[in-house]
């Protein structure tokens, strides 16, 4: 799909039956690798033939038809696997003899979408190669489109999924997955899809727009999660807590690129459909099933949503939801420095400040300790200790490597001078 | 971003007689950054003698041979790598082979995007 470009509609068919197609030929033949290059060369003749030819009457079945060809075609290609051929060339023959009826008599399972899913998120494979595999194989993203979001050379990205796959391999992939598996995979499915939320949503505006796309990609991938298990809270949680925090996009950066805190959002500018599905979802959710970390995140995102100016936000309500997440989640100096902004509000900055100083942050925020100083800096801003915060907005400011954050570090600390 | 720097001796050893084994060392490395994805690109800079330093002073450009410091030192090349962590860089700087000679910078790049504040 790098070099054609089909429509819209033909693009949003293909993505969508992309890892139906996958998991259904994973599941005849197993070899996830050689079976996600032929899924991929099927969506590429895709992309070429039906905006000129139009869309066949059963895509699903003609995307299985010719992926399972090409898949053939490997096999046969292959003679060091002459002995494996056989079996598999009868299996391809009937598919490519009569494809349709295959894909009638067993309907596409829905639950297939899911399989690859949690096969891309295998725990061998490290999270930058989870995130580019999934993106690839369920996003049905081309090799050039997922470079381009992680903003690395296409022969870069190509080898890191080559190898991705060839771990897979040697992990020996399970293409039946137990109950087990599922339970303990879905975490990861989880935490995969919300890096690559955030990677997209890290991204200012300007012109990087690829990143914008990845967080796009991860609602959509989220609600297709959402949509085969509509009864598990923590993905309910999470498409609530991507909804609530996309829908502030417009509103979190000035049209010169730089960071406004969410104080001075101005917050009509605020996606308010994405808001009222956010919050719906979120509901449900808290109602309904029992209590995981994105839910509480949610929650807490959902609180800040309902205040129609910032003065206005029930701080002890998101501090005890913050109280909660950091017995749900112990350890993470993220979610302890946001403890520390809630604490602030409720009981002022000293108390944060404090708060701060009982837990030794900086030693596991590792590369990130700026933004301790930077929450640091403005609690002695608003303590009264200009200078002190003067000095820890300007470390902040030397240590980050965002662009942004950087100019706006130095902008707090200018105001102080 | 890995800063490669040589000087006048350092660079004659990778061509001297212990030349095939640093290059040798060199290759393995960089095929191991292809192989796991982590290396983007990267470039050796022709010898300092080729260097202009350009500046313009109240309008006026002012145009010198030779780098821009005056140090044993120069700017040899650079390593562009993408890890999982500072410390994984900083790992590969270490066993790039012209660190036994001379030493290497390694910078984090500053990025567009921002976290939430």
């Amino acid at each position: 799909m790098s070099t054609a470009s089909p429509s819209g509609a033909t693009e949003e068919l293909l993505r969508a039956l992309a890892p139906r197609v996958l998991g259904a030929l994973v599941r005849r033949h197993g070899q996830f690798d050689a079976c996600e290059d032929a899924v991929q060369e099927a969506l590429l003749a895709a992309a070429l033939q039906w905006p000129e030819s139009g869309v066949p009457d059963e895509p699903f079945a003609w995307l299985l038809t010719v992926a399972s060809r090409r898949l053939v075609d490997g096999f046969r290609a292959d003679s060091a696997r002459r002995h494996r051929e056989d079996a598999v060339f009868v299996e391809g023959e009937r598919l490519v003899a009569e494809p349709t009826a295959d894909a009638l008599d067993a309907p596409p399972d829905e639950d297939d979408s899911l399989l690859v899913l949690l096969l891309c998120c295998d725990p061998s494979l490290s999270a930058p190669s989870q995130l580019a595999l999934t993106l690839r194989a369920v996003g049905g993203l081309t090799t050039a489109q997922v470079a381009a979001a992680f903003l690395v050379p296409e022969a870069t990205m190509a080898q890191r999924i080559s190898r991705a796959k060839a771990t897979l391999r040697r992990a020996g992939a399970r293409f039946a997955l137990t109950d087990d598996d599922t339970a303990e995979r879905m975490g990861v499915v989880l935490h995969v899809l919300y890096l690559m939320f955030n990677e997209g949503y890290m991204a200012s505006s300007g012109d990087v727009l690829a990143r914008a796309e990845l967080t796009t990609e991860a609602i959509r991938l989220t609600r297709m999660v959402h949509a085969l298990l509509p009864g598990d809270g923590e993905v309910t949680g999470l498409l609530s807590l991507m909804l609530l925090t996309d829908a502030r996009r417009a509103a979190r950066a000035t049209s010169g690129g730089d960071l406004i805190p969410l104080a001075e959002q101005d917050r009509m500018a605020w996606n308010h459909a994405e808001i009222a599905e956010g919050l719906a979802l979120i509901e449900d959710a808290l109602r309904a099933t029992p209590l995981g970390p994105y839910q509480v995140q949610a929650a807490i995102a959902a609180l800040h949503a309902e205040a129609r100016a910032a003065d206005e936000t029930d701080w002890p309500q998101i501090l005890a939801l913050y109280r909660l997440l950091e017995r749900l989640l112990p350890g993470n100096p993220i979610v302890s420095l946001n403890h520390a902004v809630a604490v602030a509000e409720v009981d002022g900055p000293r108390a944060a400040l404090a708060f701060l100083d009982e837990r030794d942050l900086d030693s596991r925020l590792g590369e990130a300790t700026h933004r301790a100083d930077a929450v640091r800096a403005h609690l002695l801003e608003r303590a009264g200790s200009p200078r002190a915060a003067r000095e820890l907005y300007r470390a902040a400011a030397r240590r980050t490597t965002s662009l942004p954050e950087r100019r706006y570090l130095e902008s707090r600390a200018a105001a102080l001078d | 971003m890995i800063m490669i720097y040589d000087n006048a001796q350092s660079r004659e050893l990778f061509t001297g007689p212990e030349g095939a084994a640093l290059m040798g060392d060199m290759e393995a490395l960089m095929a191991e950054l292809r192989d796991s994805g982590e290396y983007l690109g990267g470039e050796a800079l022709a010898d300092p003698a080729q260097t202009r330093s350009v500046r313009v002073v109240d309008g006026v450009p002012a145009v010198t041979d030779g780098p821009l410091a005056e140090a044993k030192e120069h700017f040899g090349g650079y390593l562009m790598v993408e890890c999982d962590s500072f410390e994984r860089a900083c790992e590969i700087a270490r066993r790039w082979p012209s660190a036994r000679f001379t030493p290497l910078e390694v910078r984090p790049l500053m990025s567009g995007g921002g976290e939430e504040m």
